[in-house]
């Protein structure tokens, strides 16, 4: 098989267009949690703003990233008033609004929303992240918020009270190299989203794996087709994330390190995740298949010429290929 | 012949260091050389004396024990010595009749510095010692675990057991019985011992009596008392007038055995029993007036002991297991065909002990030759069927039987394709583990949509060449890919014994087994290690040159 067309056909399954309706729907849902909150919070909160993958053009429409950053005035819970206080209130805020429509949950830095389903099935999700400004109005010059960490993250310890960071920049560093090298960088973010997708509560954060991959590319000569460019970002990754001095600076504050998201058993399972994922495809190619697999939803059908050809789907009386023993 | 052997076996001892010969060796009627060996003990003035026997087969073990003992009954209050008075041994294997006597000698001598000079008490407790005897030519043993209970010295009431199988011990007939409950002299419950609910419902019952003692019956702490007057001491008026009125309210079973349990504490957290077999008629005690009262005592007669055996769980699975992790775990087995039942047997000898299991299909006779089942029960239910196989293995294992509705109007109705009804979910959260090897792709599929504690799907390729092994949650698509386009699935070659409709794999239970066994062995390790992450994974086989097996994780 060819890897590389594999691949663009899941990045073209997952293109977040495919999904209009969904989008639409979190774009609308998105609106109202952010009116909401402007309403409740009034001139103590910031115009609340999207940071998710979508925001970062890195999106998929297997998993919404919907993230939403509300940065808050720094007096904005009393001039004494703690970040953990600043947490507490949006979830509560958000929980009694929204109990009967959804599952209002507190996650590692942020407060989960997840809508009940549709009528169509379709579930949002968004992630409210509360931030608040360092200094009272400093916001507006530097962009710089201290976030909360409500329980264990990596190496941040829960309660710990400040991850301090610039969030628009995050976005803008992101964004901006995966608008530029669409092919490379934003295709290789694209399909590691979608392995990581794979994965049942797989640790390293989507921003994680975007910074890792843009680093990658600076560091290593990533080129050839598009399997040859996600082998060599794998390959990196593989080698490099359990290295001592490994370091991935937050794009929005330099003494932030990334990798500190991570605890040391969690990179190197992420080690060995890319150990594995690289030597079983390898071994045969069609593993391929299943690390990175098609949104088969979107899948074009091909026809089959012959209905009469035994494709492995059984054949008179033989089982079909799928057949498994025990 | 034999007096070269002599000759050549008191040269060599005549020549060792730090021994002398005290009686000449000479050879017995039985073919034994015998004699007598003086040992300075080191850095004193004191001088150690041991018969030796040598049997005919040294410098080779006769079955699992030394050929060659040392002995002396002046010793027997030191550690690690039995009951005849000989030292407890074990020495390496030599071919080399010289060699083999300096081990031995050796040996003895690290026993006199260890367990003479420095009086050395093993950290371990050591179970009193004890030469089961017959009673009217026949043996009996009595099994039991540990109990919730703590016996007071001097209680004493009745026991229940259930008699099970009858069998040989050695040439004579051993009679073995699983102790129930405990109860006090009014037939009241006081406590019952741990077994599973199967063992508890064993019928063909009957009563024994007991004692518990804070101290056991021994003498130098480490031999059973012998003789029925040396209990005398022990225990009180009370229990006279117990033993007095049972053979009284049961004489007309003159002549039966009856077995009397006596129950000492081991330590802070373990109690053990012995038992005396008695005849009922012949107890061994008398009445006789002291101070115008009557009172009761034992005679001198030798005590006919029996055999006991603590099978509480730890003792049970002592000498291995799998990790807690796995053996505290609520399981279900979806599918009890070759590795479905392989899989059951397997976690019940491991120490498993909350096993369900769920088929609809019918155990036939050619399913034995490569699965757990035996010939001997017949066309049955497989779920029957190993449910019995796993009861007559573990006396902890609760083994429940689900309803097969499991596989068709709990999943595939009720639950369907798209339905989010959760019911399914729910009664099968209640498991820890859920183990699939029903190898039905359906089933898997409405499986893998639910959100379980953790579900592991195991399955072959035909002729067992590869395993494929799910362990992530929703890895059905892995599961799928891994036969229809990674793995060699070779369908031509089938086994189709009654014809097209029938076919079925071909694997014997050692190809089969090999594989689950491999399985099962990495599943633990990683499971036993928190920081260990358990992947999926695909044991392939090769057997181009030797034969072997390759674990590829995902």
């Amino acid at each position: 098989m060819d890897k590389s067309l594999h691949l663009d056909s899941v990045i073209k399954t997952h293109q977040i267009t495919k999904e209009e309706q969904l989008l639409n729907k979190h774009k609308d849902k998105n609106k109202e949690v952010k009116e909401a909150l402007e309403q409740k919070y009034e001139s103590n909160i910031y115009s609340p703003f999207n940071s998710g993958s979508y925001a970062k053009n890195t999106a998929m429409n297997t998993k919404f990233d919907f993230d939403m950053v509300c940065p808050f005035k720094r007096n904005a819970f009393g001039s004494n008033g703690t970040l953990k206080q600043m947490y507490e209130d949006v979830f509560d805020f958000l929980y009694e609004k929204y109990k009967d429509d959804a599952n209002v949950r507190k996650q590692k830095v942020s407060i989960g929303i997840e809508f009940f389903a549709d009528e169509d099935g379709d579930i949002v999700k968004i992630d409210v992240v509360p931030g608040r400004e360092l200094n009272q109005d400093q916001y507006k010059d530097d962009e710089n918020l201290n976030l909360y960490v409500y329980y264990k993250y990596g190496n941040f310890d829960q309660g710990s009270e400040r991850i301090k960071t610039n969030v628009q920049a995050q976005i803008k560093n992101i964004k901006d190299r995966a608008t530029k090298e669409k092919d490379s960088i934003r295709k290789v973010i694209r399909l590691l989203k979608v392995w990581k997708n794979t994965k049942y509560n797989n640790p390293a954060k989507s921003f994680f794996l975007e910074l890792i991959t843009i680093k990658a590319f600076d560091n290593k000569d990533v080129s050839g087709n598009l399997w040859g460019k996600l082998e060599t970002v794998l390959q990196y990754i593989r080698d490099e994330v359990t290295g001592e001095s490994f370091t991935l600076k937050d794009p929005g504050n330099g003494s932030n390190d990334l990798i500190d998201t991570l605890t040391t058993t969690e990179r190197q399972t992420l080690s060995d995740d890319m150990k594995n994922m690289l030597e079983r495809i390898e071994d045969n190619d069609e593993n391929i298949k299943t690390y990175f697999p098609e949104n088969s939803k979107f899948l074009e059908e091909e026809e089959s010429d012959n209905k009469y050809e035994n494709k492995g789907n059984g054949f008179y009386s033989n089982p079909p290929k799928n057949e498994r023993f025990g | 012949m034999i007096d070269k052997r002599l000759n050549t076996i008191q040269q060599i001892f005549s020549e060792l260091n730090g021994i002398s010969i005290e009686t000449s060796f000479s050879s017995d009627l039985e073919f034994n050389i015998v004699g007598k060996i003086k040992v300075p003990v080191e850095s004193t003035d004191d001088c150690l004396f041991f018969d030796v026997k040598i049997y005919p087969e040294y410098p080779l073990k006769r079955m699992d024990t030394e050929s060659i003992t040392f002995s002396n009954s002046d010793y027997l209050e030191y550690g690690h010595v039995m009951g005849d008075g000989s030292i407890c041994r074990h020495t390496s294997h030599q071919t080399d009749l010289k060699k083999k006597i300096e081990i031995d000698i050796n040996s003895l001598k690290r026993w006199i510095w260890k367990y003479y000079l420095n009086k050395d008490n093993d950290k371990h407790y050591e179970h009193l010692i004890l030469q089961p005897k017959e009673f009217k030519g026949n043996h009996f043993s009595f099994l039991f675990t540990e109990v919730d209970h703590i016996f007071s010295n001097q209680q004493f009431g009745f026991f229940e057991f259930s008699k099970i199988n009858n069998g040989l011990y050695h040439e004579k007939v051993i009679f073995n019985n699983i102790i129930q409950e405990f109860r006090d002299s009014s037939s009241k419950k006081v406590t019952e011992c741990k077994w599973s609910s199967a063992i508890k419902q064993l019928s063909n019952k009957d009563l024994g009596i007991y004692v518990f003692l804070d101290n056991p019956p021994a003498k130098m702490g480490k031999f059973i008392i012998s003789n029925w007057e040396d209990l005398e001491g022990l225990v009180n008026q009370n229990l006279h007038n117990f033993l007095y009125s049972v053979q009284k309210t049961n004489l007309k079973l003159n002549g039966k055995p009856i077995p009397f349990l006596i129950g000492y504490r081991v330590s802070d957290k373990e109690i053990h029993w012995q038992v005396a077999i008695l005849e009922i008629g012949k107890f061994p005690i008398e009445s006789y007036k002291e101070d115008k009262v009557w009172k009761g005592g034992f005679i001198d007669e030798d005590i006919v002991w029996g055999i006991t055996k603590n099978c509480s769980y730890d003792y049970f699975f002592g000498r291995g297991r799998l990790t807690e992790n796995i053996t505290k775990s609520k399981i279900l087995i979806i599918g009890i065909g070759a590795i479905g039942s392989m899989v059951a047997k397997t976690l019940t000898r491991c120490g498993c002990t909350s096993i369900d299991v769920v088929d609809y299909d019918i155990k036939e006779p050619e399913n034995v030759c490569r699965s757990e089942y035996s010939f001997l029960s017949g066309i049955c239910n497989k779920v029957d069927d190993l449910s019995n196989e796993l009861f007559l293995i573990s006396p902890f294992v609760e083994v429940g039987i689900i309803n097969p509705i499991l596989f068709h109007v709990d999943s595939k109705i009720a639950q369907g394709l798209n339905s989010t009804n959760t019911e399914l979910q729910k009664k099968l959260l209640h498991y820890d583990i859920i183990i699939d090897c029903s190898t039905d792709n359906d089933l898997l599929y409405i499986l893998s949509k639910l959100e379980l504690n953790r579900l592991i799907t195991l399955s072959i390729t035909n002729n067992a060449k590869d395993l494929v092994c799910s362990v992530e949650p929703k890895s059905y698509n892995w599961v799928m890919n891994q036969y229809e386009n990674v793995l060699e699935n070779e369908m031509e070659n089938l086994h189709n014994p009654t014809g097209c409709w029938s076919p079925t794999f071909k694997a014997s239970y050692n190809d089969i087994n090999t594989l689950v066994q491999f399985a099962i062995k990495h599943i633990n390790i990683k499971l036993s290690d928190s920081n260990k992450n358990l992947r999926n994974f695909v044991l392939k086989t090769n057997e181009s040159d030797v034969f072997s097996i390759k674990l590829d994780e995902f």
